[in-house]
């Protein structure tokens, strides 16, 4: 039971093939309790498969996951479990006919409702209203209430801001710092890695099915290297272009700017050696750590031609004893 | 306990409404239709028909008020309207709400899956009571008003006994409804198959070859013209009925826990 109470969500070798499709591909990783955990990935990659697997909506082809101490395969004990499990789909299938009020009273009743005013001071879909007459996200919010509404342990959302406009996101990512600080474990999918930077403190990558990065979310930033951008003369561009270490160097009219993944330090003597006019050196946008991993075509290639996972894991290790030496 | 089937029961109240009150309309007017055909040799207008045909629409006596309701309210609405209606409502329950995804919210709850499923099949309940508990008593008021009797057990009987035959064109519903994954689907599938089923057992009835085929179809174990008139029936028919729509119930359930949604 210690191991419910450290590890909500232990997932192991976690594998679904919707007939040739892979979409799971042996996904191993655990969830620590009280962590806000970020599983990132572009469209497609299986991040919705995960979350439906974890839930005993889908059933594994192999592999399995315990889910606050529950077996996925045991449908008895993860009923049991969903008392303490929050789940905010990405799509939000409500009785279009009910009012927003009508559908927390079901749920409230299914699942208790000890915190729904509370949360409706805080998230506020127009509940007198019918569903069908909601914005996509006055859905949201009422999904938002609906997951926490019970006070869950756990809580499982697939793309939770969705539809929230830019003031409501902020109060969603205060709320979900607040809830772990409550000791609340939220494990948590997106697509975008602004939102996963502000509020997760571990991230895990999937890329086409597979696990390929596990990290805390100061380590990937620090893995996935510096913004650098040069203003020198073209010979020197040229020569700070083939070091070691730089990603997709982009040349504009007086320099070039790129991500490096190498020692800092070699950078830093390179530069050294040429007439530097300016230089930036700063944490890359987070949309290049992203493309790091699923921009670069030649590691897509790579990672298809040796069969997948393995080998973006090395890639990244790599990229990690450059950043450490 | 039993939330999930009070809120899906709740959310049937209105179309239970709506049939019922179409189905006393309708009723109201083939009672006044009685009145107006009164005097006319119905025996002599349908001594052409081939007997077939008789038998599909369970044309037995259409000079009395009971034989007449018998072959156009019951026949028509109860054994071929209604057994539709409810093969049709069953495939949307299951499928509708897996189209709709609401179904990960549902099963995000800690319900099982087959509790789920007996709940949502269990608010149907709600229009098959309505439409015979309400029914029944406006049928009979019309036939009062317009200087008519009709024995009120028999009536009752008639009324009681189309449950476990809306039950089974109910379950014949669920089982398409948890099979796919696109209500409209299942729905015309359900509704398909128990309108062939209906063709099928007034065809058949009458080749002797094949005869056994008629018993695959419910409507074989629902006469409600002989219930109207004499009072008769075969409570062997009722529970092959019951056992049927358990047996279409559990093989959904069994359907339903496989599944992917």
């Amino acid at each position: 039971m210690s191991d419910e109470t450290d590890q909500p969500l232990v997932v192991e070798g976690l594998t679904k093939e919707f007939g040739r499709v892979v979409a799971n591909d042996d996904v191993s990783f655990a969830v620590d309790g009280g962590e806000v955990f970020g599983f990132l990935g572009p469209n497609g990659a299986g991040k919705s498969t995960t979350i439906r697997l974890l839930l005993g909506l889908l059933k594994p082809t192999s592999g399995t996951a315990r889910v606050l101490g529950a077996d996925i395969h045991d449908e008895a004990a993860l009923t049991e479990a969903k008392r303490r499990i929050g789940y905010l789909p990405a799509h939000l299938g409500f009785d279009e006919e009910a009012t927003g009020e009508a559908v927390l009273d079901y749920h409230g009743e299914m699942k208790g409702d000890r915190r729904r005013e509370e949360l409706l001071e805080l998230f506020t879909p127009p509940i007198e209203r019918p569903v069908r007459e909601y914005s996509t996200g006055n859905k949201r919010m009422l999904g938002l209430v609906q997951a926490f509404m019970h006070d869950p342990d756990l809580v499982i959302m697939d793309e939770p801001t969705g539809g929230l406009d830019p003031l409501k996101q902020e109060a969603f990512n205060e709320f979900v710092r607040e809830e772990r600080d409550r000791g609340t474990t939220v494990f948590f999918s997106s697509h975008v890695l602004s939102e996963v930077r502000r509020v997760c403190d571990r991230v895990g990558i999937l890329r086409a099915g597979s696990l390929v990065e596990l990290e805390n979310v100061e380590a990937l930033l620090h893995r996935s290297g510096k913004h650098v951008r040069v203003h020198a003369s073209d010979a020197a561009v040229a020569a700070i272009a083939d070091l070691d270490g730089v990603v997709d160097p982009e040349r504009f009219t007086e320099g070039v700017q790129f991500i490096y993944a190498g020692d800092v330090n070699a950078l830093l003597r390179e530069l050294a050696t040429h007439d530097v006019r300016d230089v930036e050196i700063g944490e890359p946008p987070i949309e290049d750590v992203f493309a790091h991993y699923y921009g670069s075509e030649e590691a897509a290639d790579e990672s298809e031609g040796n069969g997948g996972g393995a080998e973006a894991r090395n890639e990244s290790d790599a990229a990690e004893e450059g950043s450490n030496a | 306990m039993l939330e999930t089937a009070r809120y899906e029961g709740r959310r049937r109240l209105r179309g239970a409404a709506i049939l019922t009150a179409g189905v006393g309309a309708y009723a109201g007017f083939i009672v006044w239709y009685f009145t107006v055909l009164e005097g006319v040799d119905y025996e002599d207008v349908f001594r052409d028909l081939p007997p077939a045909m008789l038998e599909a629409f369970g044309i037995e006596s259409l000079s009395t008020i009971e034989g007449f309701l018998g072959a156009q309210v019951f026949n028509f609405v109860w054994l071929l309207g209604l057994g539709l209606y409810f093969a049709y409502v069953a495939g949307g329950t299951v499928a509708g709400d897996i189209e709709t995804e609401r179904m990960e919210l549902l099963l995000s709850f800690p319900v099982t899956r087959s509790r789920l499923l007996v709940e949502k099949s269990a608010a149907l309940l709600v229009p098959m009571i309505a439409v015979n508990a309400l029914g029944g008593p406006i049928i009979y008021l019309f036939v009062v008003a317009v200087g008519e009797t009709v024995p009120l057990d028999h009536l009752l009987l008639a009324h009681l006994l189309s449950i476990p035959f809306l039950l089974v064109c109910a379950g014949v519903g669920l089982v398409f409804s948890v099979a796919v994954d696109r209500a409209a689907i299942a729905e015309r599938a359900a509704v398909g198959t128990v309108f062939v089923l209906y063709l099928v057992e007034s065809v058949v009835g009458g080749a002797d070859a094949y005869d056994w085929i008629q018993y695959l179809s419910p409507t074989q174990y629902y006469e409600p013209t002989p219930i109207l008139i004499e009072g008769s029936f075969e409570p062997i028919d009722s529970a092959i009925l019951l056992v049927a729509s358990l047996g279409l119930l559990i093989l959904s359930q069994a359907l339903f826990e496989r599944r992917d949604i």
